[in-house]
């Protein structure tokens, strides 16, 4: 019985755990991003304990002052046992994490402060691995480690490789040789090649980055090459970066129109005009998606999407303004993200797919429609999203309205979610308390 | 005491754009003295991969500055932009003596640029906290920036870190662009 107890007050902990990270949302994005994704997982112990108890109700309403440590001094029996009880699940995690930290060999934890050092200053992070003997003082060695750039801040590498300094410039070349640009188009390649590092801001770094981009480029294309000379990849790559910040750039006004881009590569090809058809292609790839950001490691969400329930473009309307705008959703582990384009790292929102209801719905503006709803009686439902200036604020919508593509893509998403969807009494509960607190009030 | 017509218009009429380019050579501070320009104000933009461009409200005007370079190769795609520019703020490391006559010949290949003709030059010594360190009279001489004809010209001293002398040379180039 008391352990049943114990358990109890444990869940509810939790469950204030998850409001708390839940409402630091807008402070803090990626630790946001997980917590919203365990939602799923916390209220799944919740409700398993929950079924054992006899009135989840009651111990909601005594929990909080039970819980609090300074009340367990009061001597009460069954209070001490707790608080022994609790010592021990502390001292026991605590051993759990200097066991791990045990196995770790010295140079392991050398190479974790190396990694360190070189996120905050990359000179002194290469020269302490080169030290310790983790890398050669060779450019390759170092490239191969930027290269693999494991635990590796991405500012910090593209900064190193940007220095002009002999030696980090033959690290920039052997790094770049490291890529595999083979039947790559242009733009494809340097999308490739500006994820592995950030690019630095500098006119001069850049100009050295794409004159090696430009190189190796035209190396792996072999015979298929479409540029009589590296030069004349290297003065259009820099050109799609000078595109890219000119479209892209909040502080540049003016936005070159095709007909301009068209007019500033004029002659690069030797003198020559590259062909028309070419220039287009780029100008609407880089219009259409800027160059991402690169993420830095050991923080992306991508294995989360590695394998989904289901994916594709939908028409989502905005909670306030119901404007329609085409994202791309992902469906995995009970929760529903979207995204602005399909290469994205970071959701523009997530939707834990607890307590609502999926129905179909007609709307004046498009077809095949398809609505999420809050269910229980919650005002809103739980989700998170980005709002312009990249802060996650909680959703304001009390439906999600979606158009799907086809009338099997909405039954089939409209399956599918309904398939994902698990039920929380504690959401009901919460809901009904909420709206009686309000009743209340009234009167 | 004096204002001039287009200072009276630009009060009424409201900001006046102006696109500013910035050179020099490697690690002269140009990412510096763009960065502690913006200071203060509140970036709320989310960051674009390219080149550093900020625009910078000082006196009525609204500078976009761009930190453009590079070999000559690609001197070609930039031509595009000279032809909306109004000033060109060439900074030099005055402490670096080896690289000055570098400095000079990379100042007067740019200066050369016929879309160029009409624009006005800041000169930034920065690093003047530097030991050792050239004063903007030598720079002058070092620069040959005598012999430069049909050009308006101005030479400031500047330490980017500590902010010192920025917004004299901006005072110089808005009053300037302001005539």
């Amino acid at each position: 019985m008391l352990l049943v107890g114990i358990e109890d007050k444990k869940s509810i902990v939790r469950c204030t755990d998850v409001k708390m990270q839940y409402n630091t949302v807008g402070r803090e994005r990626k630790g946001s991003v997980t917590s919203v994704a365990n939602v799923s997982s916390w209220f799944f112990s919740l409700r398993r304990v929950g079924k054992k108890s006899k009135s989840p109700q009651k111990f909601i309403a005594s929990s909080r002052s039970d819980w609090d440590l300074s009340t367990l001094t009061k001597t009460t029996p069954t209070k001490w046992a707790l608080k022994d009880e609790l010592c021990e699940v502390v001292s026991e995690m605590e051993s759990l994490d200097s066991g791990e930290e045990g196995k770790n060999s010295n140079k392991a934890k050398m190479m974790s402060i190396g990694r360190k050092k070189f996120n905050m200053d990359p000179k002194k992070g290469i020269e302490y691995l080169i030290e310790k003997d983790l890398i050669q003082n060779t450019s390759e060695s170092v490239a191969q480690f930027l290269y693999k750039g494991e635990g590796l801040n991405k500012t910090a590498i593209g900064d190193y490789l940007g220095e002009k300094n002999e030696f980090n410039e033959k690290v920039l070349q052997a790094f770049v040789d490291l890529h595999d640009f083979t039947d790559l188009i242009l733009v494809q390649a340097l999308r490739q090649f500006l994820w592995s590092f950030r690019l630095p801001g500098e006119a001069q770094k850049i100009d050295r980055m794409m004159e090696c981009f430009a190189k190796r480029y035209c190396d792996c294309q072999g015979e298929n090459n479409i540029f009589e000379n590296s030069d004349t990849c290297y003065v259009l790559s820099f050109a799609i970066i000078m595109l890219n910040t000119s479209l892209h750039n909040p502080s540049v006004k003016e936005k070159p129109s095709i007909e301009q881009f068209i007019t500033m590569n004029r002659g690069i090809n030797m003198g020559q005009d590259l062909p028309r058809e070419l220039l287009v292609g780029l100008y609407e790839s880089i219009k259409a998606e800027p160059f991402k950001i690169p993420e830095d490691d050991g923080n992306d969400l991508m294995h989360t999407f590695f394998n989904p329930d289901k994916e594709g473009w939908l028409w989502k309307q905005g909670g306030r303004y119901k404007s329609w705008k085409r994202r791309w959703f992902i469906l995995n582990d009970n929760c529903l993200y979207y995204f602005e384009y399909t290469t994205d790292k970071e959701p523009r929102g997530i939707i834990p797919l607890e307590n609502i209801s999926v129905r179909e719905c007609t709307d004046r503006q498009k077809q095949h429609c398809f609505e999420l709803y809050a269910s229980g009686g919650a005002d809103f439902i739980k989700a998170c999203k980005t709002d312009s200036e990249g802060k996650v604020v909680e959703g304001k919508h009390t439906v999600y309205r979606m158009s799907a593509s086809s009338e099997e893509e909405k039954i089939d998403w409209m399956e599918r979610l309904s398939r994902s969807i698990s039920h929380n009494p504690f959401y009901d509960m919460l809901a009904s308390r909420k709206r009686k607190a309000q009743h209340n009030a009234k009167n | 005491m004096g204002l001039t017509l287009s200072n009276i218009l630009s009060r009424i009429f409201g900001k006046k754009q102006m696109q500013i380019l910035m050179v020099g050579l490697d690690s002269a501070g140009k990412t510096t003295i763009l960065y502690k320009l913006k200071l203060g104000e509140i970036v709320t933009t989310v960051p674009t991969i390219g080149f550093n461009v900020e625009t910078v409200e000082y006196k009525n005007i609204c500078f976009t500055v761009w930190d453009v370079g590079g070999q000559d190769k690609i001197r070609l795609l930039w031509r595009h932009y000279f032809q909306n520019t109004q000033g060109l703020i060439f900074v030099v490391d005055s402490s670096d003596h080896e690289r000055t006559e570098e400095a000079k010949k990379e100042l007067h290949n740019m200066l050369q640029e016929e879309e160029l003709r009409d624009v006005v030059l800041l000169i930034l010594a920065n690093k003047q906290d530097l030991p050792n360190v050239m004063s903007a009279g030598e720079l002058t001489e070092k620069l040959h920036l005598n012999e430069l004809r049909n050009r308006k010209w101005f030479i400031q001293a500047t330490c980017a870190k500590q902010g010192n002398g920025l917004y004299e040379g901006l005072d110089w180039l808005s009053n300037e662009l302001a005539k």
